[in-house]
């Protein structure tokens, strides 16, 4: 009498120099998700990375919701990046109903976009910093944030999840007084995020940690599809806020940062350069906003697509592309929403990555990808 | 630039910090100031006013009893109950107002947005800690109380750093 075991239970021939290791899933970094690491001595043979393990079915639950009411829940894979995984939801929902968007509207969700850019990039960059035991630099980014979650609070009413951006706009206008209180800590969050150049990025300590570490070639990241920080630390010079802008982003000056070496260091730096930019799409959208007008275009109760219809919109959010795909068959609900996550893409260059690297390279190529668990399982 | 170098600078980039001011706030004994009296919502116009999600208020005068605010946390939270109030309004005929549950309420707000009387806004108030799950079900008798809020903390800049004063 033989048992089948079922395949987790199975024994595996064990390799007397190769040892499988777990990292994970309690928390390698910031949310479960586990990778399988093979190792001969101190270096790395082959890893498997194991997503899945916050998976929340946003996609489904989509399904059950009204357009409105989506909002809350789709926001919530990367609440620090709220504004920005909620963007392409409301491109493309505002193409399904044929919402006209207010100019100001549009001006004021770039704002809250690039705010959000930067509060996501500082909390990457602190965690960053705690992996490589460089606890100054969690620190820092960790206060600076305040300066940025401060202005969002103003602006939103909430220091994460904002459920700001509605089909037809933003939910409410600007308070009083905000382009000035905005373009004072704007400039000083600039003048802070220079100072890290000294103590984390022209640190030796840093570069004989992470250069040359898991890199990823021009072919090899254009070939896994990766997207955002890790492509353009890669020498591809692809943004879509140039390549495909949305709302108001071909009136604004935007330049794209790229570095040739596509090692660990560049991907790190990629994203604190795309802060310095941001600070300047800031300063450039808050002059050349309309100073007044409406926000929002009123909408009907349960507004609803015309019929059999679908669009895919996506945006550059704070880890890279990040796109929508809706479909509507002219009910209250949309029929279908999914979420293409620039998170999900950038980890399948991971296995490349860390084989024949050492060990404890792992957490500093496993973080530079700028991934965030959560929105990689949805 | 040299290995030493670069030590240098980055423990000198340290150290400049020494006459920097503290920029943490020091809670409970200095809180921050929001603007306005709280997120509110104007139906006519169909745009909110900006303020913070806090906890709600509940105007008994204005609310009908229409349960829209508790339909639309049907989707996001469940955490809107519509209950029976003792009172007796002459728009409310059958005398029902919401009544909510902050285990459970995320703050979002579509609740605001969606009732058409001006009947509900929300507050300044996000201080809603209990010992029980009892203690945070507001019932409409306690959403009618505006709450004392006493915030006067701002983020100031000067040239040696951003303080909370």
């Amino acid at each position: 009498m033989t048992f089948k075991l079922p395949p987790g239970l199975a024994l595996q021939k064990v390799d007397e120099k190769i040892m499988t290791l777990n990292v994970g899933p309690q928390h390698p970094g910031s949310g479960h998700m586990r990778l399988i690491v093979q190792i001969d001595g101190d270096y790395i043979v082959a890893c498997d990375p194991d997503p899945g393990y916050v998976h929340r079915g946003e996609e489904k639950m989509a399904e059950y919701r009204n357009y409105i009411l989506n909002i809350p829940h789709l926001e919530r894979p990367v609440i620090h990046d709220s504004c920005n995984v909620l963007y392409p939801y409301v491109l493309g929902s505002e193409e399904i109903l044929g919402i006209e968007v207010p100019e100001r509207a549009k001006y004021v969700r770039v704002i809250a976009s690039e705010l959000n850019r930067c509060i996501y990039i500082m909390y990457w960059l602190a965690i960053y910093g705690i992996f490589l035991g460089h606890s100054t630099m969690f620190m820092w980014p960790a206060g600076d944030r305040e300066l940025l979650i401060d202005l969002m609070e103003k602006m939103t009413g909430a220091r994460v999840t904002h459920a700001h951006f509605v089909p037809g706009g933003v939910r409410n206008d600007l308070p009083p007084n905000f382009e000035d209180v905005c373009l004072r800590q704007v400039n000083y969050f600039e003048k802070r995020i220079k100072e890290y150049a000294a103590i984390f990025y022209d640190n030796p300590i840093l570069i004989a940690r992470t250069r040359d570490t898991g890199v990823l070639s021009r072919q090899d990241a254009i070939r896994y599809g990766t997207t955002g920080s890790v492509l353009r630390a890669s020498g591809v010079d692809y943004d879509l806020r140039i390549k495909e802008p949305y709302d108001v982003y071909e009136e604004l000056d935007v330049h794209t940062n790229v570095m040739k070496e596509g090692d660990s260091y560049a991907r790190s730096k990629i994203p604190w350069l795309d802060m310095l930019e941001s600070c300047n799409i800031i300063r450039q959208a808050l002059q050349k906003m309309p100073k007044s007008g409406s926000v929002r275009t009123k909408l009907k109760p349960n507004p609803k697509g015309k019929g059999l219809d679908s669009v895919y919109k996506r945006v550059e959010s704070g880890r890279g592309s990040l796109g929508c795909y809706i479909v509507s068959d002219g009910k209250v609900e949309p029929y279908r929403v999914k979420l293409s996550v620039p998170s999900f893409r950038n980890l399948i260059a991971l296995p490349n990555l860390l084989r024949g690297e050492k060990l404890g390279n792992m957490p500093s190529v496993y973080w530079s990808l700028n991934y965030w668990p959560v929105e990689a399982d949805r | 630039m040299g290995t030493a170098t670069g030590i240098i600078r980055a423990l000198n980039s340290g150290i400049k910090h020494i006459a920097m001011k503290r920029f943490t706030l020091r809670y409970p004994e200095e809180k921050l100031k929001f603007v306005g009296d709280g997120y509110q919502f104007d139906p006519s116009t169909g745009v909110g006013i900006a303020g913070l999600k806090g906890r709600h208020m509940l105007f008994h005068d204005h609310c009908t009893g229409c349960q829209l605010c508790s339909i639309a946390c049907e989707g996001v939270a469940e955490a809107i109950a519509m209950v029976k109030v003792p009172e007796e309004q002459k728009q409310n005929k059958k005398s029902i107002m919401p009544q909510i549950d902050y285990g459970k309420c995320v703050f979002c707000g579509l609740c605001v947005d969606a009732c058409p009387f001006y009947a509900l806004y929300m507050t300044n108030d996000y201080e809603l800690s209990s010992f029980s799950k009892e203690g945070l079900i507001y019932t409409p008798a306690q959403l009618q109380v505006k709450p004392y809020v006493a915030q006067d903390s701002e983020i100031q800049i000067s040239d040696r750093g951003a303080t909370h004063g």
